[in-house]
């Protein structure tokens, strides 16, 4: 459904992004993981389309990302995003002006889950309201596609656990989630897959059951493998 | 489209809305001094109001340089663009929504300048004075200028049409610096001389197709019509730069 063929950026002479190839399929929910700066963002967005690869390119059900994937990719930035005059229904109505995916009573629904109310402006929301209005916005959306960047950042544990709830009951067969985090043991309960990556380039994309079989390690055990215990 | 500009509105919404409130205060400074006779202040509000015309028309467009600079350097770059819109579109809407919103703004301050201009003269018994004065004032600013309805139409479009073009210019040295030149030395710096050199440019090349047209109000229709083509051919570059190049 996704395919990254061979992708890289640079930014002036550091690979923010290296050669990564990798397929990722409907059906599965995958952990993209790796420590501050491995590039999991960049190619998040070079998938959303925000960024342009400086090689290689990236592939929506055999099309090289573009107008038209957008239409069917979900990107929830890390970062907030929301123009400052707006209120929570601003940003509603700014995505059901542009998404035809996008459901208004899904998204009325998510923020009651979410306690978060209409007339809340956006400029004066704490980072754990600003996190769940991000993560409620975007899977209000029947996209086919969704990438949520550290969604869980800045909220303690029981939104966080609100908000999983909330991140799998979207996860079907049909869809593909992509979910970036540095809490590698609160991702274990929500992936399938996980897509290890270090200093750019792609580590392993790995079935997390067969992992757990036949390698005997958890998620979080690989990480450590993989990373080091001082890098995570 | 539409909705795009919709937003692009809203965002300088606030511009418009501080521009449009001192403008009715000066307004009301003006009617209150012309209904008590008060000289000094009405000379003051005159002068406040031309400047308000000038200084208003190019705020919205540096207003729209200014989103634009946001809207590819900051976050909120992700609103505009993953949605799905095209550079041309985006592009466009701002364009579109701000050539608009000069020409609102043009239309405006000229109706509210012959409404005033009309009270006055209907207010004041000094109607050669105030005449002779409306004429001193224009010809100070182009010695050409024909004090008629259509030579005032045509100095008025040929400045609006003027002005959207610096700024489709604008846009274009924005989105240079942020899609080539962007983590380069100087980037800034590199922009505005592009910005400079392509006015210059532009500046001789309209002077140029102008030259021979010896009618005045004429030639000022064709600059104006020559500076909006070279907006459009502004506004493809740029929207090809940011279709190919332009990562937020």
């Amino acid at each position: 459904m996704l395919e990254s063929k061979s992708v890289t950026k640079m930014f002036g002479t550091l690979a923010a992004v290296d050669h990564i190839s990798l397929s990722l399929e409907k059906g599965h929910v995958y952990a993209m993981l790796g420590p501050n700066g491995s590039g999991k963002t960049t190619w998040m967005k070079m998938a959303a389309g925000l960024i342009k690869p400086t090689s290689g390119q990236i592939l929506f059900q055999g099309q090289p990302v573009n107008i038209e994937s957008r239409k069917h990719i979900a990107y929830m930035s890390t970062e907030p995003y929301f123009y400052s005059w707006m209120t929570v229904k601003d940003v509603g109505k700014y995505y059901a002006d542009f998404f035809d995916d996008f459901s208004y009573d899904s998204y009325l629904d998510l923020l009651r889950q979410m306690e978060l109310t209409e007339e809340m402006k956006t400029s004066t929301l704490s980072s754990g309201m600003m996190a769940k209005l991000k993560i409620a916005v975007t899977i209000a959306r029947d996209a086919q596609v969704y990438m949520l960047d550290e969604p869980f950042n800045g909220i303690d544990l029981l939104a966080r656990d609100e908000m999983r709830r909330c991140i799998l009951q979207y996860a079907t067969e049909e869809k593909l989630l992509l979910v970036s985090s540095h809490l590698v043991e609160e991702m274990e309960a929500v992936a399938d897959r996980a897509v290890f990556i270090q200093k750019g380039k792609l580590v392993e994309n790995v079935d997390l059951e067969e992992m757990r079989t036949e390698m005997g390690v958890s998620m979080a055990d690989r990480y450590r493998q993989i990373y080091g215990h001082t890098e995570e | 489209m539409l909705k795009l500009m919709k937003y692009e509105f809203r965002k300088t919404l606030v511009t418009k809305l501080i521009l449009l409130g001192i403008t009715a205060a000066v307004e009301i400074g003006y009617l209150i001094s012309l209904y008590t006779e008060a000289k000094t202040a009405l000379t003051v509000c005159i002068v406040l109001l031309t400047l308000l015309a000038v200084g208003g028309v190019m705020m919205m467009g540096l207003g729209s340089v200014l989103t634009l600079h946001r809207d590819m350097n900051t976050k909120q770059s992700y609103m505009l663009f993953m949605t799905p819109n095209s550079c041309h579109r985006i592009l466009g809407a701002k364009v579109l929504e701000n050539g608009l919103s000069i020409l609102t703004a043009g239309a405006f301050y000229f109706a509210l300048g012959a409404l005033d201009i009309t009270l006055l003269f209907w207010r004041s018994n000094a109607i050669n004075e105030i005449w002779d004065f409306v004429q001193q004032f224009i010809h100070s600013m182009n010695d050409q200028i024909r004090l008629d309805t259509a030579g005032f139409a045509a100095f008025i479009f040929s400045l609006l049409a003027g002005w959207i073009m610096t700024v489709t210019l604008a846009y274009l040295a924005d989105v240079v610096s942020a899609a080539l030149l962007n983590g380069k030395k100087h980037n800034g710096l590199l922009s505005f001389a592009l910005f400079l050199v392509l006015s210059w440019l532009i500046g001789w090349l309209t002077g140029m197709t102008t030259a021979g047209i010896a009618d005045y109000n004429l030639k000022l229709v064709v600059r104006g019509a020559v500076n909006l083509v070279l907006a459009g051919i502004m506004y493809e570059i740029t929207a090809q730069i940011m279709e190919r190049k332009l990562s937020v």
